[in-house]
């Protein structure tokens, strides 16, 4: 295996892709490895087509946000399965949320109600479990509202960083 | 469970129809096996007497119980890492959540057609067939002479 001199831009930041996560999970510890201990850490699961180009314009806007946030681009919120987030919080992530297209702008129609009643039915399976609902969630944004992607990713850093850390067995 | 009232009365209707002994015949014991459920439906929509009905609420214990390798299994098998109790009652899922409904299943209505049985893709509805002295078994072929004029 030849390894580049100097590492590619796709070694330093790797692409994680949706199967990859779901039924291992280890994946999820490898997004979520390289923080530090003690640190929380949230998985957010954006569109292709609106939150993570909300996402990309705040890093091209060089916008700060909360350290503790790792993004997976997923194709459309629909994509997305209850599985994907209790994976992530059972591999290490304190807290899970869906960014999607706004309501009735999805660009496969209805991909975001669906994953909006997917984020409700991981809610009501948490709190029958005894874990705070809050730890999943699910913000809608256009590809422009950049601010707004920036203000739901500090405000899920808040609400996270309020609750204890999740013990796992 | 004997052939139900319902299930009598439906196999008198038919005709040359005797209260069978083996599965997939009129009249056998349809027996749910929740922890292989997969919430697919077949069975309701397969159901020609409205005995199987999905419901809007989820139990999240069946969730617990079902097969490791199974898609529920990996899910439960998350669930259980973060989990600070055992689950606590069923709860209502919300509209777009089509597999996780709860399958409500009346002996009364059932016919014992075996429908559902066959129409389930992880064999989670079994049909049992009824033991032989809880039927009157009528004579099979023609009427005893004498009968029915």
């Amino acid at each position: 295996m030849n390894v580049p001199a100097v590492a590619t831009p796709e070694a330093r930041f790797p692409q994680h892709r949706v199967p990859e996560i779901s039924a291992s999970g280890v994946p999820v510890s490898e997004v979520i490895a390289d923080s530090a201990d003690g640190e929380r850490s949230i998985v957010a699961f954006l569109c292709r087509e609106c939150a993570y180009s909300a996402a990309d314009a705040a890093g091209n806007a060089r916008t700060s946000l909360p350290p503790t946030i790792r993004t997976i681009m997923v194709p459309c919120t629909g994509r997305v399965s209850p599985l994907h987030l209790l994976a992530a919080l059972a591999e290490g992530a304190d807290g899970v949320y869906v960014g999607g297209c706004l309501e009735g702008q999805c660009h496969y129609r209805e991909g975001n109600f669906h994953a909006l009643d997917r984020v409700a039915f991981v809610r009501r399976l948490l709190e029958s479990v005894g874990v705070e609902p809050e730890r999943a969630a699910m913000f809608t944004m256009s590809a422009a509202d950049t601010p707004r992607f920036v203000a739901t990713a500090r405000g899920m850093d808040a609400t996270i960083s309020r609750l204890p850390r999740l013990p796992r067995s | 469970m004997p052939l139900s009232a319902r299930g009598r009365q439906v196999a008198g209707e038919l005709r040359g129809a005797t209260s069978g002994v083996s599965a997939g015949v009129l009249g056998c014991e349809v027996v749910r096996h929740d922890e292989l459920c997969v919430g697919c439906g077949r069975c309701v929509s397969a159901c020609p007497t409205g005995a199987m009905r999905q419901d809007d609420w989820f139990d999240p214990a069946q969730l617990f119980s079902a097969p490791a390798g199974t898609g529920r299994g990996a899910l439960a098998a998350a669930l259980r890492r973060i989990a600070r109790h055992e689950p606590s009652g069923p709860f209502r899922v919300p509209d777009r959540i089509r597999t996780f409904r709860g399958i409500l299943f009346s002996a009364d209505l059932c016919a014992g057609c075996g429908a559902c049985v066959r129409a389930c893709p992880t064999g989670a509805v079994e049909a049992l067939p009824v033991p032989v002295g809880d039927v009157e078994v009528a004579p099979r072929g023609l009427a005893p002479a004498g009968a029915g004029r």
